[in-house]
């Protein structure tokens, strides 16, 4: 409490960012999944949770892994477990034409599912990474920052613009926009609606497993740490606008660091708490998050 | 109806009583969520706030202030109920963002619950709470307590199943079909929701009360997010829309654990699969498999469960 040093200050910015940048992109899986089928993909937490810990057996098994390598095991691990989900479950469940409410209870038991299965092969002790990153502050003109940090928001944000990229450059990512917006008129214009659904899923997928070994690298593996943090990136995804993309990435950063102050400044014990008075205000106030603010006053 | 009275003189075993007497308090809870959700469409993730605050409001009500359990039993509800209150805004959202919204406010709940000691006790728990009397008489055995959330329970479903046909019922049925032609009926779309929410909240309120007296013990573990799940798949196994169904689920949630040891630790894992396969193959729930099979099956499989516990003594 109290007064902040500069330095102080910077960390706290730092690390709100950091973590913002974990949040964006959690909730750029839920706002694509959400933009192509309707559903909140309750289970997005526990496919981070797989990445992260499948990113960290490929550690155990080989630790001379360099990072770039572990983050992309994770994401293909991740991709690899949402395209799964939606080939065995959500997409009999779309052609059977089942109320949306199902489909949704569907991804209740499948993050269950996951959780559990995670706790039965990892064992329910949080596990630590080894270390990824040099330990030595880097010093940016008097300004120092942990390495760790420093990379987490690089790697971040070059995720997050190769993706940008992808969706408006290549013709897959403009077939997942186009079926994202009528997928009727997208299959009349030739695409294939099972395989963008699955590709829709597959980079969702790989979103949430770079994430996961973000976190798990910042904090640590652990069977649980889908639910509650896949649950802030939904919280992010609902900050920014639900189902834009933009809008994901945008209300990530900013809740990672309206949690890191408010952990400072209100409370530490609360700090979850936070994020659910966040949830239900943005829902009740502003249901189109801040893209919709922004849209509205133009 | 009198099989269950008579169960006890039957099946004197003090743990099967128990964890009867929880499978009571836990389709109570369940029956709460099956008005919400099974006749109102409105799914809540987040029973598990409403349980834990009847629970710790009976606690505290009984163990500090000296309040008779019946009072405090109502009074469960009615702090449940009033907490409820607070969602009422909440229930203009529909579909997964309400149930994101539950969830969240479940969160809070559990929060508060594990920080504010002062209260509640914390991660220590909620110790000493006395045993249910009612009009002067403790139940000290596990066959009256037994008696006490069987019929509480009995009170419960006698009450729902009254709504369904009732004008109040077919309203909320309407607004679940299709909530704008129920308001272009005429029909207050918005106060029926918010008393369902209510109704739901009041119930699992009374059924934390029941549990808190139960077990006479309360840690803040007993009420996260698992819980509201749980009670969720007692409705959606059971099959939602159904009371009978609520019932059924929360035998097979709260009492296949107790006589399963053996799958203990992959017990949220069945669970989990099993909602999965519901979703995809049996919508109606094991009530619409029940439904065929008729009621004299559904008491001899009670039986059926039953007995192999003749065999263990262990007290709960």
């Amino acid at each position: 409490m109290g007064a902040l040093s500069l330095s102080q200050l910077i960390d706290l910015v730092v690390g709100g960012l950091a973590i913002g940048c974990v949040y964006s992109l959690i909730a750029l899986g839920f706002a694509m999944i959400m933009r192509a089928t309707n559903i909140i993909h309750f289970a997005q937490g526990e496919v981070m949770m797989l990445g992260s810990m499948c990113g960290l057996t490929s550690l155990w098994l080989l630790p001379a892994l360099p990072l770039p390598v572990v983050i992309a095991v994770g994401m293909a691990s991740s991709g690899l477990i949402a395209v799964a989900m939606e080939l065995a479950v959500y997409r009999t469940l779309r052609r059977r034409r089942v109320p949306i409410m199902n489909i949704i209870t569907a991804t209740v038991g499948m993050s269950i599912l996951c959780i559990n299965a995670a706790r039965i092969i990892w064992g329910s002790e949080p596990l630590r990474f080894p270390e990824l990153f040099a330990t030595t502050a880097y010093d940016f003109g008097g300004v120092r920052m942990s390495p760790q940090l420093f990379w987490i928001m690089v790697m971040g944000v070059a995720i997050m613009g190769a993706l940008q990229l992808f969706l408006k450059h290549t013709p897959t990512g403009l077939a997942m926009q186009a079926v994202a917006q009528d997928h009727e008129a997208a299959q009349l214009m030739g695409a294939n609606l099972t395989r963008i659904m699955a590709y829709t899923f597959a980079i969702s997928g790989m979103m949430a497993g770079a994430a996961g070994i973000m976190l798990g690298s910042m904090f640590f593996a652990f069977f649980e740490m889908g639910f509650i943090t896949g649950l802030k990136g939904f919280v992010a995804a609902t900050l920014g606008g639900l189902g834009s993309i933009a809008g994901a990435m945008l209300g990530g950063i900013l809740f990672g660091l309206i949690e890191t102050f408010s952990t400072v400044f209100l409370s530490s014990a609360y700090k979850d708490g936070i994020g659910m008075i966040l949830l239900i205000a943005i829902l009740l106030v502003l249901p189109s998050g801040l893209v919709g603010l922004w849209q509205k006053r133009r | 109806m009198a099989a269950l009275i008579a169960l006890p003189w039957i099946e004197p075993d003090k743990f099967a009583l128990h964890v009867l007497s929880l499978i009571a308090i836990a389709s109570i809870a369940a029956m709460g969520l099956q008005v919400l959700l099974g006749y109102s469409g409105q799914l809540s993730i987040g029973q598990a706030a409403f349980y834990g605050i009847g629970a710790y409001t009976s606690a505290f009500l009984t163990a500090k202030l000296g309040v008779p359990f019946p009072l405090a039993l109502i009074g469960a509800g009615i702090a449940a109920a009033i907490a409820s209150l607070l969602m009422v805004p909440i229930t203009r959202l529909t579909g997964a963002y309400l149930a994101v919204a539950t969830l969240g406010f479940s969160i809070i709940v559990y929060l508060f619950i594990k920080n504010e000691e002062w209260l509640t006790g914390g991660s220590y728990g909620f110790i000493g709470i006395p045993r249910a009397e009612l009009f002067g008489y403790v139940l000290r055995d596990a066959r009256s307590s037994y008696y006490l959330n069987v019929g509480v329970g009995a009170i419960v479903y006698f009450v729902f199943a009254r709504i369904e046909g009732s004008r109040f019922g077919r309203a909320i049925n309407a607004i679940r079909q299709d909530a704008d032609a129920a308001r272009a009926s005429g029909i207050r779309v918005t106060l029926l929701k918010s008393e369902c929410f209510v109704i739901a909240a009041f119930v699992a309120g009374l059924a934390g009360s029941l549990y808190a007296h139960e077990v006479r013990y309360l840690a803040p573990n007993d009420f996260t997010f698992w819980k509201s799940i749980e009670i969720l798949i007692m409705v959606v196994i059971g099959g939602v829309g159904s009371l009978a169904g609520a019932i059924l689920g929360a035998a097979v949630v709260v009492g296949l654990p107790e006589y399963l040891r053996a799958i203990g630790d992959y017990r949220m894992l069945v669970f989990g699969a099993i909602l999965i396969a519901t979703m995809l193959f049996g919508e109606g729930g094991l009530a619409a498999l029940a439904a065929t099979l008729g009621r004299r099956l559904h008491a001899l499989a009670m039986r059926l469960i039953l007995k192999p516990t003749a065999s263990r003594k262990a007290a709960p």
